[in-house]
């Protein structure tokens, strides 16, 4: 039945009626919803879908690979930069390929309006050589993930779903078809292509080197890499998903001029690329995120006869999400005249986010300001991604680096090897189960004297309120499991009432050499009622 | 048929369910829509947005285009201005009027509103009162949605139809509160369209329209043309600053001599 979806709601329908029997995500926006609107979907086919909400992107990406050994389909979802986490099993997963339909649906943050940076994934396909479908609306988000399962089993690779913000968060009609079956449990014959030690890994790399023109064959065919010559040598543009929408909306019968090669399947189909070239007087290559199309068919700036114009020679904004409107600009269009509002920027200041009324993470930095108070200006806390990333904004200002998941308690190892000391870091419960253990192991080891602050308000909370791996006691005792002293392990309430008390509990962690782990247990105000409803599933009760 | 709406307000204020409200009624329509919306990081208390495009024929842009949108849709008064660069000339404005001020640098209410309301098709709104009024401050959102609603491609009985699907698993209750917020934003939307309509200018309904206690029910024709009449008088928009510097609420059917004194 026809209805409204995302982005993301669509690839998670097509991966349902592909069939998957079980799919795997880390939260991140603009992947979110794909793994949310799986598990609504999983109690309503037969066998029921299992998965799950898996501690990081590499174990997400792991956990599909045993599906696919075991010969069933499934779906891993998780943002771009989650696919750094996951980057090992990503290229490892190429070489010993897939059997049961394997598609790794990963969203692009251009513009970077949830992330801190715009990468883009068609160069994680290249660089394993799989191929990459990209969809450029919401039908095609549906269409091409049930196309990426069959691509996946009839080639045996696995197969990487780019999508971008403004398609992974935008609805529109999605006209979906009958269901497929799931496959039946089939291990894979030839155990040696997974088991990958250098003798069988030279034969699997080979295998999927084998595989490459069969790549290049199929995106030639591929409906999506649509080629439209016209009559003689003209100007021609090359554009790929979404950026493709764009094209339409501000150039419309402009584009009756021009020859047309769109892009909506990788690797890059070299014959129709090579008949657009040879019959154009210029290309101009539009491409949401890196100037990935532009790279590779002007090699790098190197060869430019036809001219071919893009990002790479300023045709286009270098860095930012495209629009109508920059397309319109780079072609010369005029852009319509706009509503003029006179004063407007007396009166118009921006909003950033912020930190929720009541927000435990508010009080946990009043306490940390408040116990670094005098001992300088210049200390430092590193920070990590998650809502107390906006700790960095006013009002508190509390920490001063986020670079990646987990970075915090790495950051702060070496800013104490390097001699900063207090050595200070903040890290959220989801984070830390992410991927702050392995750094805390590393601290405990060593006895590194750093001041971890965990700040455990019992919920994955930026992204929506998805479960965490480990809240209240659980911590502690992963934290002490891990090697850190039990009495250096303290455990505050961060309450405005409490805020003298934390703040004296810290500085005498501070003051006190070696390691030691602050837990600031507040559960989030915003998500109180998912944190009951979660701690009700798993049988637990507040701390 | 093309509409392009932005609707926008402050993270947790509800501008994606209006949007889900407008997606849906459109759908059932028959019209094609597309609606990107943000989520993530800026839903804690920063901007936020939809946008949707509703049109007769496929729509290829997620994305509106400057200078095309027929709408602005604003849960908040400073954010209403925040999208002008996507608004045609032509466009509505239909704004709320209670300021939200989680931002240290808030500009100065007085001269806010001097700016908003000086333009040429504004709807001001106090839909946290009347929300208040239907039940539930929660209720703000679909006060706003109802009243844009005379000025969507949409019957407003398809638009109010969905709340029931919207609010359905938060009981009767609810739901009629929502109901009758949206009617009463609707009453107050179409009452303001009437009056600029009828010649009022729109800075001078803007500053009249918050004050005044509308009922979930379409304002009586007789009562329109006297509010005109009484709004396009010389004195008027001294009074409309007057009325809209108090907070007491006027009755849509009090004597003109009141207002005028």
């Amino acid at each position: 039945m026809e209805r409204i979806l995302l982005g993301d709601e669509a690839v998670a329908q097509g991966a349902v009626d592909a069939g998957i029997s079980a799919a795997y995500a880390y939260p991140g926006t603009p992947s979110t919803e794909i793994y949310e609107t799986i598990r609504r979907y999983a109690g309503t086919v037969d066998p029921p879908i299992k998965g799950l909400w898996s501690t990081n992107e590499k174990v997400a990406l792991e956990e599909a690979i045993g599906v696919s050994y075991a010969g069933k389909r499934v779906l891993v979802a998780m943002k771009h930069v989650g696919l750094n986490v996951a980057a090992d099993p990503f290229m490892n997963a190429a070489v010993s390929g897939a059997h049961g339909g394997l598609v790794i649906a990963v969203a692009d943050d251009p513009s970077m309006h949830s992330s801190q940076n715009e990468q883009d994934s068609r160069y994680f396909a290249d660089f394993a050589q799989v191929p990459c479908l990209e969809p450029a609306n919401q039908q095609e988000c549906y269409d091409l993930t049930r196309e990426a399962f069959e691509l996946s089993e009839a080639l045996r690779v696995p197969i990487l779903l780019r999508l971008v913000t403004r398609l992974a968060h935008s609805r529109a009609r999605v006209i979906p078809v009958a269901p497929r079956a799931q496959n039946e449990a089939n291990y894979v014959p030839d155990a040696s292509l997974f088991t990958l030690i250098p003798s069988n890994a030279r034969r699997a790399y080979a295998k999927l080197l084998d595989k490459q023109p069969a790549m290049v064959e199929y995106a030639e065919a591929s409906a999506t890499n649509a080629l439209t010559l016209r009559e003689g040598r003209r100007p021609a543009i090359v554009a790929s998903g979404i950026a493709w929408n764009y094209l339409q909306e501000s150039l419309g019968s402009a584009l009756d001029a021009y020859h047309l090669l769109r892009i909506g399947c990788y690797p890059l189909p070299i014959g129709k690329l090579r008949a657009l070239l040879d019959a154009s007087t210029e290309v101009v290559v539009v491409e949401e995120g890196y100037p990935f199309i532009e790279r590779c068919i002007s090699a790098h700036g190197l060869l430019r006869e036809p001219p071919i114009k893009g990002k790479l020679t300023g045709h286009l904004p270098r860095s930012g999400e495209l629009t109508p409107d920059t397309l319109r600009r780079a072609f010369g269009l005029p852009v319509r005249e706009t509503l003029r509002v006179a004063g407007i920027e007396d009166v118009l200041v921006g909003r950033p986010p912020r930190l929720c009324d009541a927000c435990p993470h508010g009080d946990a930095y009043t306490a940390i300001n408040a116990a670094i108070a005098r001992m300088g200006d210049d200390v430092r806390v590193m920070g990590d991604i998650g809502c107390y990333a906006l700790g960095y904004l006013q009002p508190h200002q509390a920490i001063h680096s986020c670079v990646c998941m987990g970075s915090s308690i790495g950051m702060a190892i070496g800013a104490a090897h390097a001699g900063m000391n207090p050595s200070i870091c903040v890290i959220g419960d989801g984070t830390f189960t992410h991927s702050g253990m392995a750094p805390l192991l590393d601290a405990a080891r060593a006895n590194v004297n750093i001041k971890v602050v965990i700040l455990d308000n019992s919920i994955v909370a930026m992204t929506g309120g998805q479960p965490t791996m480990a809240t209240d006691e659980q911590v502690v005792d992963l934290v002490a499991g891990l090697g850190v002293a039990r009495e250096r392990i303290r455990v505050i309430s961060p309450l405005p009432a409490k805020a003298g008390e934390n703040a004296r509990i810290i500085r005498d962690e501070i003051e006190r050499a070696g390691l030691s782990v602050i837990i600031a247990r507040r559960a989030c105000v915003t998500y109180a009622k998912v944190i009951r409803e979660h701690r009700r599933e798993h049988g637990t009760t507040a701390a | 048929m093309n509409y392009d709406l932005v609707i926008c307000g402050v993270g947790g204020q509800g501008v994606l369910s209006i949007a889900w409200a407008v997606d849906h009624a459109a759908f059932e329509a028959g019209f094609h829509i597309k609606q990107p919306e943000v989520h993530g990081m800026a839903q804690r208390g920063g901007a936020v947005s939809a946008l949707v495009r509703i049109a007769d024929a496929p729509i290829a842009s997620d994305l509106i285009p400057e200078g095309t949108a027929q709408m602005v849709l604003s849960l908040e008064p400073m954010e209403a201005l925040r999208y002008a660069p996507l608004l045609h000339p032509d466009g509505w404005v239909v704004t709320d009027v209670t300021p939200l001020r989680n931002v240290a640098a808030y500009p100065d209410t007085g001269k806010l509103f001097d700016v908003l309301f000086s333009l040429p098709k504004v709807i001001a709104i106090d839909a946290a009162r009347l929300a208040h009024k239907a039940g539930t401050i929660k209720a703000h959102n679909m006060v706003m949605l109802g009243a844009a609603a005379a000025l969507l491609p949409l019957p407003a009985g398809l638009v109010e139809r969905q709340l029931s699907t919207l609010f359905a698993d938060k009981g009767t209750r609810i739901v009629a509160a929502n109901v009758a917020a949206f009617r009463m934003g609707d009453a107050a939307g179409r009452f303001t369209a009437d009056l600029i309509g009828g010649g009022v200018p729109a800075g001078v309904a803007a500053r009249v329209v918050p004050r005044i206690d509308f009922e979930p029910t379409p304002v009586d024709g007789d009562v329109v043309a006297t509010w005109i009449r009484r709004l396009r008088s010389p004195t008027a928009p001294a009074t409309a600053r007057r009325v809209f510097a108090s907070p007491r609420t006027v009755q849509l059917d009090l004597p003109a001599i009141t207002l005028a004194g």
